[in-house]
C-alpha cells in the first residue's frame, strides 16, 4: 500500500504505482541541517564582537540581530516557495533565468559566485588568525610555553596568512580530486559535530557557570602567561587612552550594526533538492528554510546570553579601542572562541572551542568549492561556458577543471586579504545581496511570466487578486532592499557610500560583466550554429 | 577551445537536428510541448525515450454534482464544470492522472493487491495515452518530421501497442530505424531497480538484446543508441541511494549519490562506439559525457515543474554536438 493518505489513516487521496523515483520525501530535518551548515552563524557572531569596538560602540547588538533576522524572514519564505515551485533545479540561476531573462539569471549567479570567490580569502585568513594563531596563543596562555606563543604569533604575519590559507585551499581541492564528494561528506559530518560542540555547546556551558569576575581573573592569569601582568587593567587603560568611554545604546548605531548580522542571511537558503517527485506537501521547504533562520536566531540568541554574561559590552568595547600589545595579545585582539576558552579556564575546553571554530571555517572552503563548481556546471551545460568546464574525472567523479579554477581564484582571494586592505570583513555582503534582491524581483514577476508553473504549484493562491508568491517576493524586496540600504549607509560594512563608494560600482560592474559574458557567449555560439536562447525558450503548453 | 570553434557545417548545412526528451511521466503539458519541438527548435527528428506514463492517480471522488480530491495533501472541491476542468488540468500538469470515481470504488481500489492495482493503473493510463497518440496525429502535420516514441521501464504493458497503432508516431523499441544517413537502435528496458517496475531485465539479457540490434548495423560511425538506461558510472546515472524502505540515504544532510546505470550498456557503448547514445531514466543526472568517441547524453527530467528537459543534437556525418534545452 503506497497511498500517501492511507499512510495517514484517512481515505485514499492518491494512488501510486510501482515506478522508479517514487521515493519518500527526505526528512525536513535533513534540509534544515543542510541550510544551517551553510549559514556561518559562529563566524558572524565572531565578526560582531571583533567589529563592535571599532564600528558599533553603543549598539544594542541583540536588537540589531533581531532586525537582521526580520529583514531576512520574507526572503526565507520566498526561497522556500521557489524551491517548491521549481524543485531540484538549483538556485537563483534557474529561478531568475525563468522569471526574467537568461542573461539576468546568469549575471546574478555569476555575481554571486564572484563574491563567493572573493570571500574565500576572508575565511582562510580568519581560519589562520583565529584558528591556528589563536590555538597557539591559547596553549601558551594556559601553559606559559614560549614555543606555543611563537607558534601562534607566526600566523599573524602576512605571508603566514597566505601560506596557511593556500595550503587549506589546496587540501580542500585535494579532498574532491582524490576522494570525491563521498570523502567530503564524511568529513562534513565529523566537522559538524566538533563545530557545534566547540562554537555553541561548550561556550554556552561556560556562560552558565562562569561569572564576569571569574573571567577577569582567568584573563589576568592567561595574559600573565603571555608576559603581561594585570592585563585587565592595562586593557582598560589602553582603551581609555585611545578614547574609549562606556556609552548607552543608540538607535542609529544599532541600525547600522544590522549589517554585521546580515552575514548570516546570504547563506541560509541552500536546500532546494529535497522534494519528492510528487509534490505532496509544502511543509518541508517551509520548515527547512525559514526553520534554519529560526535555528540561527536561537543559536546566536543563546550565544549572546552566554557571552555577554561572561564579558559584557564594556569589555568588548575596550577590546576594539585598546592596543592589543598593551594587554599581552601582541598578535591581535582575541575572537569569541578564544575569549570563551579563557573563561573556561581549561586548555582542553579551549582547544575544542578554537578547533571547532576553525573547522567550521575550514569545511566552508570545500562546501563553497562545491557550490561554485555546480554553478559552473550549469553555465557549461547551457553552453554559455565551454563544455570542458563540466569535465568530470571518471575515477573520482570530481569536476576537476571547475575545481582547479575555483582553487586559483581562492588563492588569489587569499593573497588579496593577506597582503592588501582592498576588502574589509563585510565588504562582500553588498555583492551577494544584489543577487538576493534580483531573485526577489524575479519572484514578483514569476506568477506573471510563468503563470502555469505557479498556478500548478501549491502556491497558486491569490490575495486580493495578487499572487501570494508576488506578495511574499515584494516583502523580500523590502527586506533585501533595506539590508542593502544599511550596507550602503554603515561605514563598518566596508561598502558604504560615504567611506567605500567604489564597492557599489564594483558590485554593479560585476553584474554588468555577467551580462556582457552572456551576450558575447551568445554571439559566439550563434556562429557555431547554437542558439543559446533556445535553452530557455518556452514551448507552447497547449 | 570549443567555445571559439566555428562549425564548418551545422544542422542547416547538410546536417540533421534531432530533439530528444525522456521521462515525462504522464505529464500532459509536457507531451504537448514535445509535439511543438519541431516548429520551435527546428528539429527534423524528435525522440521520446521512454517513461511516458505517470506514477500516480488522484481520485476525483463524486459528491453529488461535485467532485472532491486531495491535491498536495489539501482537500479541494470542484462544483462547477469550470472548476472541475481547472482541477483536472492542474493534476495533469503535475504528472498525475485525475480519475473520477465513486467513494466505494476508491475503497475497492485501495483494497486491491499490489498486482491487481497495477492492472487497474494500466487501464487508467492507456485511456490518456491513446488520447496523446491522437493528439500527435493531429499536431504533427509536417511530413518531413519523424517522431519516435518508445516505452521505458516504468511504462505498463499496452503502451507499446498504442504506439504501434498511431499514424504519425513511429515505434522504435527493440528495432533499428533509419532517418537521413543515420540508423538508430532502441531499447526501453532498464536494468533491475529497487522499484520492481514493469520493464526490467538483468544485465546479461539487456546486453544480448542490444547486441543483436547493433550487429545489424554495418557503420557504427552513423549509428545512434537510444537506450533508456544510461551506462554505468558515467556521470549520467547518479541517483540517490535508497534504503530497503525506499527512503533516500543522506549524509550530512545531502542525498548520498551512487551510480545506478547499466554495466551492459556501458560495455556495449565501449565495444560498438556509436556516434551518439541517448539516455533517460535517471532524472537527476542531466549531463553529457564521452565514452571513447561516443557522445552520451542524458537530458534529465524535471517533469513535475511543467518544463520539459530535452537536448538538441546537431548531427553532421560522424560528428555530434549538443545543446540542452528546457522548454
Amino acid at each position: 500500500m503506497t497511498t500517501e493518505a492511507a499512510r495517514a489513516g484517512t481515505a485514499p487521496g492518491l494512488f501510486t504505482r510501482r515506478a522508479t523515483g517514487l521515493v519518500r520525501e527526505a526528512r525536513t530535518s535533513d534540509a534544515l541541517f543542510y541550510n544551517v551548515m551553510w549559514a556561518s552563524v559562529a563566524l558572524a557572531f565572531a565578526f560582531a564582537w571583533l567589529l563592535y569596538g571599532f564600528f558599533y560602540l553603543g549598539s544594542n547588538m541583540v536588537v540589531a540581530f533581531l532586525i537582521a533576522s526580520a529583514l531576512g524572514l520574507p526572503g526565507a519564505f520566498l526561497y522556500a516557495m521557489l524551491s517548491q515551485i521549481m524543485p531540484r533545479t538549483g538556485g537563483d540561476y534557474v529561478f531568475n533565468s525563468r522569471s526574467m531573462h537568461p542573461a539576468i539569471g546568469f549575471a546574478g549567479n555569476f555575481s554571486f559566485c564572484f563574491w563567493l570567490a572573493i570571500i574565500y580569502g576572508l575565511y582562510t585568513t580568519y581560519m589562520t588568525t583565529y584558528g591556528f594563531g589563536a590555538f597557539g596563543r591559547m596553549m601558551a596562555g594556559f601553559t606559559g610555553s614560549t614555543g606555543w606563543l611563537d607558534f601562534g604569533n607566526w600566523f599573524s604575519h602576512d605571508y603566514a596568512l597566505f601560506i596557511t590559507g593556500t595550503v587549506a585551499i589546496v587540501v580542500s581541492a585535494a579532498v574532491f580530486i582524490v576522494g570525491g564528494l563521498r570523502l567530503f561528506l564524511r568529513l562534513q559530518v565529523v566537522t559538524f559535530f566538533i563545530y557545534i560542540l566547540g562554537t555553541f555547546l561548550l561556550p554556552v556551558i561556560v556562560g552558565i557557570f562562569q561569572s564576569k569576575t571569574g573571567f577577569a581573573a582567568n584573563f589576568n592569569d592567561y595574559a600573565a602567561n603571555l608576559g603581561t601582568n594585570n592585563a585587565a587593567l592595562h586593557l582598560a587603560a589602553s582603551a581609555k587612552h585611545a578614547g574609549f568611554a562606556p556609552t548607552g545604546f543608540g538607535t542609529e548605531i544599532t541600525l547600522k550594526s544590522v549589517s554585521v548580522f546580515w552575514y548570516v542571511f546570504g547563506f541560509l537558503y541552500a536546500s532546494n533538492y529535497f522534494a519528492g517527485e510528487i509534490r505532496l506537501r509544502k511543509r518541508a521547504h517551509l520548515l527547512s528554510i525559514p526553520g534554519a533562520l529560526v535555528v540561527a536566531v536561537v543559536f546566536i540568541g543563546v550565544l549572546f546570553a552566554a557571552y555577554l554574561g561572561v564579558t559584557g559590552y564594556v569589555f568588548n568595547g575596550e577590546l576594539g579601542f585598546a592596543n592589543p600589545a598593551a594587554y599581552g595579545f601582541t598578535a591581535g585582539a582575541p575572537a569569541y572562541p578564544e575569549i570563551m576558552a579563557i573563561a573556561s579556564g581549561s586548555w582542553v575546553w579551549g582547544a575544542i572551542m578554537i578547533v571547532g571554530f576553525a573547522l567550521g571555517l575550514l569545511i566552508w572552503l570545500p562546501q563553497t568549492m562545491l557550490l561554485i563548481s555546480r554553478s559552473m556546471f550549469a553555465w557549461s551545460f547551457d553552453r554559455i561556458m565551454p563544455a570542458r568546464l563540466s569535465y568530470v574525472d571518471s575515477r573520482t567523479h570530481s569536476p576537476v577543471i571547475a575545481i582547479a579554477i575555483v582553487t586559483v581564484l581562492a588563492i588569489g582571494s587569499t593573497a588579496i586579504y593577506a597582503f592588501t586592505d582592498w576588502f574589509s570583513t563585510l565588504a562582500v555582503l553588498l555583492g551577494l545581496s544584489f543577487t538576493l534582491l534580483i531573485t526577489a524581483i524575479g519572484g514578483i514577476l514569476l506568477p506573471y511570466r510563468q503563470r502555469a508553473m505557479v498556478d500548478n504549484s501549491p502556491y497558486a493562491r491569490r490575495i486580493a487578486g495578487i499572487p501570494v508568491v508576488s506578495l511574499v517576493a515584494s516583502l523580500s524586496v523590502v527586506g533585501f532592499g533595506l539590508a542593502i540600504a544599511v550596507l550602503l549607509w554603515d561605514p563598518g560594512s566596508g561598502s558604504s557610500l560615504s567611506a567605500n563608494p567604489g564597492k557599489l560600482w564594483l558590485g554593479l560592474i560585476v553584474l554588468g560583466a555577467g551580462l556582457a559574458i552572456y551576450f558575447v557567449s551568445s554571439a559566439i555560439r550563434r556562429r557555431q550554429g547554437i542558439d543559446l536562447s533556445l535553452a530557455y525558450r518556452e514551448l507552447p503548453p497547449e | 577551445m570549443p567555445l571559439f570553434r566555428r562549425h564548418r557545417a551545422g544542422s542547416g548545412n547538410g546536417g540533421l537536428r534531432l530533439y530528444y526528451a525522456s521521462d515525462i511521466h504522464g505529464t500532459e503539458v509536457l507531451w504537448r510541448k514535445f509535439l511543438h519541438a519541431p516548429a520551435v527548435y527546428g528539429a527534423r527528428v524528435i525522440v521520446m525515450g521512454g517513461d511516458v506514463t505517470g506514477k500516480a492517480v488522484i481520485p476525483l471522488v463524486e459528491e453529488g454534482d461535485a467532485v472532491v480530491a486531495e491535491v498536495f495533501g489539501e482537500r479541494e472541491r470542484a462544483a462547477t464544470p469550470e472548476e472541475r476542468a481547472e482541477l483536472e488540468h492542474r493534476i495533469r500538469s503535475n504528472g498525475m492522472y485525475p480519475h473520477v470515481m465513486a467513494a466505494t470504488d476508491v475503497e475497492r481500489v485501495a483494497a486491491l493487491t499490489e498486482d491487481e492495482r497495477e492492472t487497474w493503473f494500466a487501464g487508467v493510463m492507456r485511456e490518456t495515452f491513446d488520447r496523446w497518440m491522437a493528439l500527435a496525429d493531429e499536431r504533427l502535420t509536417d511530413p518531413e518530421v519523424r517522431c519516435f516514441v518508445m516505452p521505458g521501464n516504468d511504462d505498463p504493458p499496452g503502451v507499446d501497442t498504442a504506439i504501434e497503432r498511431a499514424t504519425r508516431v513511429e515505434a522504435c523499441d527493440e528495432r533499428v530505424v533509419g532517418f537521413g544517413a543515420y540508423r538508430m537502435l532502441s531499447l526501453g528496458y532498464s536494468n533491475l531497480t529497487p522499484f520492481n517496475s514493469p520493464r526490467e531485465l538483468d544485465e546479461d539479457e539487456l546486453y544480448t538484446r542490444v547486441e543483436a540490434m547493433a550487429t545489424e548495423i554495418d557503420d557504427q560511425s552513423t549509428c545512434i543508441f537510444n537506450l533508456h538506461v544510461p551506462p554505468y558510472d558515467s556521470q549520467l546515472d547518479s541517483a540517490p541511494e535508497l534504503d530497503e524502505d525506499l527512503t533516500v540515504v543522506t549524509a550530512a544532510g545531502q542525498p548520498k549519490m551512487i551510480p545506478v546505470g547499466s554495466t551492459a550498456v556501458r560495455e556495449l557503448i565501449e565495444r560498438f562506439q556509436p556516434v551518439l547514445a541517448l539516455h533517460g531514466h535517471v532524472h537527476e543526472s542531466r549531463g553529457a559525457t564521452r565514452i571513447g568517441r561516443t557522445l552520451c547524453i542524458n537530458p534529465g527530467s524535471d517533469y513535475h515543474t511543467g518544463r520539459i528537459s530535452g537536448v538538441l543534437v546537431h548531427l553532421n556525418r560522424d560528428r555530434a554536438d549538443y545543446q540542452f534545452v528546457i522548454g
